[in-house]
């Protein structure tokens, strides 16, 4: 492979820097209120802390799928921000651990009907299903749940540590050309990715309602994941965008092809958010109807409102606009809006289920911002310590030619 | 209204690059009146010879709105209006099943919109085109890149606008007659 000439400095500005050192002092703080809510109120903390994790994994395994989405397409828009999508990729060991209340939450009879005793489910729906048909424990169950999450951090872990090493590797000249080893990875991969995040949201997720089942939630899941990842990536090159040497090389072109991505996935997100919604309606089955009688009522119905029009209906209608998706300044704070309403959307999922009217806990708001300035802190712990571009991958070219006109 | 006999000066070019350059200078010299013509489609071509926008979005967006307004109130006028059935006790007016179809109306009819206002705004089918009058110009589907001045250009000047042409290196300048 010939070695382009990368004449500028790529490496991160120290504004990176400083940003992991506030937030994870910030984090620290905030995690020690979290602590102390989960001595104070314990399943309030479980539960928000479920909230939370979710969030923070849907950005993370979102970044692995479309570091891979990019390994099989190419493209200048994947090099700008492969870096930076691989910095939340490189995440996932801090994820792993940070997982590890959850099982806890599980031993503890917590949060997960399944986990408790039949006599200690408050609700009735619940505890007549799981008596009539004990068979649904033959699957959730203590050892099942954990090795099942052991499986699902394994292939994730690998595959991001496969990744990352690929792409270290590339960043001296001598090295092989590695473009055709990440495809024959992420081909693969995201199948995995695909299989793995299914069971998963089964899991940690859907179980919540051992009673409830529907086939495309994964996918919905999946679909979240994507579009936390990219309105992430377009949050931190908004802030990169301000010093060398991103400043240079981001074009609007790139940002243009980050505006279509995110109107992608949030079409994607609705199609499947609709299709679960119109089946289950159409169906209008016990097992299944019980999922959004719960969300449709004692005010719950409001964040699905809030969720079809400012998920869905206001950032489509705004993302048709050419001009908007190529302004990295509008970019930005339409993706800061979505990162919220990714959030909104998992506590509409995850909340209904412990309480049958609308409320927030302090815990949901406490847990989420406590895991976010910590997992931001290693982000950018992380962004700082690799060059913001990969000096060698095969679509470089792209982003060091200059501007035209 | 009597035609100019004259369409404009045309200049062949070998390569993408060579065309998007000479496109950028002519542009950049004051003519406005330019087209191009390549083989396959050049990315910034359209950009460098000012043509920035087109309505076709614009149709586009109209036409999908129209049809996802039909859509739904042709099924809302079939089920709730003209023949209610019951079905499965819901009331006849059911917007989540209306969905679907409007969903494909919108997208049937902003497609159709796409396809026919692309061809009104571009003028297609167009049976005679005077650039066809030059015998090199049937390269422009094969090898070759065409870019033309049209002698509508206030500042077209047959001329002048070929020694300019000429100093873009051309591979051949023609005159194109209407």
């Amino acid at each position: 492979m010939s070695a382009p000439a990368v004449h500028i400095d790529l490496s991160p500005p120290p504004v990176v820097k400083t940003l992991a050192q506030r937030l994870m002092i910030a984090g620290i703080v905030l995690a020690i209120a979290a602590i102390a809510l989960a001595f104070c109120r314990p399943d309030e903390f479980y539960r928000g802390y479920l909230l939370a994790f979710m969030d923070w994994l849907g950005v993370t395994l979102g970044s692995m799928a479309i570091i891979m989405v990019r390994h099989l397409t190419g493209g200048g828009w994947g090099v700008v921000i492969r870096r930076i999508q691989g910095a939340a990729m490189r995440t996932l060991p801090i994820l792993t651990v940070l997982f590890i209340p959850i099982p806890i939450a599980v031993l503890q009879h917590r949060i997960y009907p399944w986990a408790m005793p039949v006599s200690s489910i408050t609700d009735d729906h619940i505890r007549e299903h799981l008596i009539k048909y004990p068979d649904v424990r033959g699957y959730l169950n203590m050892p099942g749940f954990i090795i099942r999450a052991i499986i699902y951090f394994a292939i994730w872990n690998v595959l991001s540590f496969l990744l990352t090493k690929w792409s270290h590797e590339g960043d001296s000249p001598s090295t092989r050309d590695n473009t055709k080893r990440f495809a024959r990875l992420s081909g693969p991969g995201l199948i995995l990715y695909g299989f793995t995040i299914t069971f998963a949201a089964i899991d940690w997720v859907m179980s919540l309602d051992p009673t409830w089942i529907s086939t495309i939630f994964g996918l919905i899941i999946l679909a979240g994941q994507l579009l936390s990842a990219i309105c992430f990536a377009v949050f931190v090159e908004r802030i990169l965008s301000d010093y060398k040497p991103m400043s240079e090389l981001l074009k609007p072109d790139f940002v243009h092809d980050h505006g279509k991505w995110m109107l992608t996935f949030i079409m994607l997100w609705a199609y499947f958010s609709f299709s679960q919604w119109l089946i289950i309606w159409a169906g209008n089955l016990p097992n299944e109807i019980t999922f959004y009688l719960k969300r449709l009522n004692g005010g719950w119905g409001w964040i699905g409102l809030i969720l079809a029009l400012f998920h869905f209906c206001v950032p489509f209608a705004i993302l048709l606009s050419r001009p908007f998706k190529r302004n990295i300044r509008k970019l930005f704070w339409l993706a800061v809006w979505l990162l919220f309403m990714r959030w909104l959307d998992l506590f509409w999922i995850i909340e209904p289920n412990f309480s049958q009217t609308l409320h927030f806990t302090l815990a949901d708001i406490v847990v989420s911002c406590a895991m976010g300035c910590l997992w931001l802190g290693f982000y950018f712990r992380n962004l700082a310590s690799l060059p913001l571009l990969p000096a060698y991958d095969a679509s470089i070219g792209e982003v060091l030619e200059p501007r035209h006109g | 209204m009597k035609r100019d006999p004259i369409y404009g000066m045309m200049a062949e070019f070998d390569s993408a690059q060579a065309l998007l350059d000479a496109a950028h200078k002519t542009y950049q010299s004051g003519y406005r009146k330019i087209d191009a013509y390549s083989p396959f489609p050049i990315e910034g071509l359209a950009d460098e010879i000012g043509f920035h926008h087109n309505s076709v979005p614009l149709v586009v967006l109209i036409g999908g709105i129209i049809g996802g307004c039909t859509g739904y109130l042709m099924q809302w006028w079939m089920s709730a209006v003209d023949y209610p059935l019951n079905i499965g006790g819901r009331p006849t007016h059911s917007w989540p099943s209306f969905i679907v179809i409007t969903f494909e109306m919108t997208i049937l009819f902003a497609g159709l919109s796409a396809v026919f206002g692309m061809l009104a705004l571009n003028g297609l089918p167009m049976p005679y085109h005077p650039v066809f009058n030059v015998s090199r110009f049937a390269m422009a589907s094969r090898d070759r890149f065409f870019l033309i001045v049209f002698s509508s250009d206030p500042k077209y000047n047959a001329p002048q606008t070929r020694s300019f042409l000429e100093t873009l290196q051309p591979r051949s300048i023609s005159e194109v007659p209407s």
